[in-house]
């Protein structure tokens, strides 16, 4: 059976990346073109673009600790593309049989993880400005994550005696901190940690080097300090 | 009055959108009677989040106090949301 081999210029497009980009992750192996007959042109299996596309902790996490690109179809600059893009997730879950009503809550903690990293970044972006957001929702799992400056340095600016990453962590889930005003006390992530603790839906949430899993039957909230250290945010839901 | 929050869009979410909404709302609100009640319909809403609900409701209810008044809805965002800004806030609102 022929299977269908992609160009290179395809495979850009499909995947929503340049062609270096492309051609880079050919030569360091992340991801290797077939060349026919020993020539120098690259092709590609449709399925296993599409294989390579799903694997969105990988891309997101190495993103958010190594600056490596992800295709294009993850990325929202900005909060009115990651809206538009939300809703669209929303307009298909409220379809899947099962999620007729539990459709609200986790397009309400989707939307409050991802309105979080463009609220408190605004204009303090430390490199690339917004967020990847992915979801597959035949596997059940949304990925959310930003280069931002992560929880301890945005809430140090309304509590500076913060002292590490586990300590800010746990008091975004858990508080409502006021900055001056007018700007208003944080409640998203409250709402998010109550959601996931009452509902079918597992948490995994990082920043800096503190994570939160709530996973499981008897999920509790709890942060805990990790092996590695990213600067933004990274969560994954699953339901 | 009943102001259908549907109006505003069926996913309501994100805290610059609730800004948007409420700056849009003082219009009618100016020409809104000292003695009337605001009923709040959820119907049609499908995503209420309390980022765009602290930015919308929260300002209305220190606006009108008793007068504002939430019309109960069956919808899980919605109850959630009411909930956390009620904790947030320390302030309870009427439901009908």
């Amino acid at each position: 059976m022929e299977e269908k081999l992609l160009t290179i210029g395809q495979a850009a497009e499909y995947l929503g990346v340049s062609l270096n980009t492309l051609r880079r992750w050919d030569e360091n192996g992340k991801l290797v073109a077939i060349k026919k007959g020993g020539g120098t042109h690259r092709y590609y299996r449709e399925n296993d673009l599409e294989i390579f596309a799903s694997d969105l902790m990988k891309f997101a996490s190495e993103w958010i600790q190594d600056g490596i690109e992800f295709p294009g179809t993850f990325y929202c600059p900005t909060s009115s593309i990651f809206n538009a893009r939300l809703t669209k997730m929303q307009d298909i879950l409220i379809r899947k049989p099962g999620f007729e009503e539990l459709y609200s809550l986790i397009v309400l903690i989707t939307g409050e993880i991802g309105d979080n990293s463009f609220a408190h970044n605004l204009g303090k972006w430390p490199d690339t400005a917004g967020i990847f957001f992915g979801y597959d929702l035949e596997k059940r799992i949304i990925v959310l994550a930003d280069r931002g400056l992560g929880v301890l340095a945005t809430l140090r600016q309304a509590r500076p005696k913060l002292s590490n990453h586990v300590e800010a962590v746990k008091v975004a889930f858990t508080e409502f901190v006021s900055g001056r005003a007018p700007e208003k006390r944080g409640n998203g992530l409250k709402l998010v940690r109550e959601v996931v603790a009452d509902r079918p839906i597992d948490l995994f949430f990082t920043s800096g080097d503190a994570e939160v899993r709530m996973k499981g039957q008897d999920k509790v909230f709890r942060v805990t300090r990790g092996q590695r250290v990213v600067r933004g945010c990274l969560a994954k839901i699953e339901f | 009055m009943k102001l259908q929050l549907e109006k505003f869009g069926k996913t309501l979410i994100s805290r610059e959108l609730g800004r948007e909404a409420f700056k849009a709302f003082q219009s009618t609100l100016r020409d809104f009677p000292k003695n009337e009640e605001l009923e709040m319909d959820f119907s049609g809403v499908l995503t209420l989040s309390p980022s765009w609900a602290d930015e919308f409701l929260t300002p209305l209810l220190s606006q009108l106090n008793n007068r504002l008044v939430l019309l109960k809805s069956d919808n899980l965002s919605v109850g959630a949301t009411i909930k956390i800004l009620q904790e947030a806030n320390k302030e309870t609102f009427r439901v009908k």
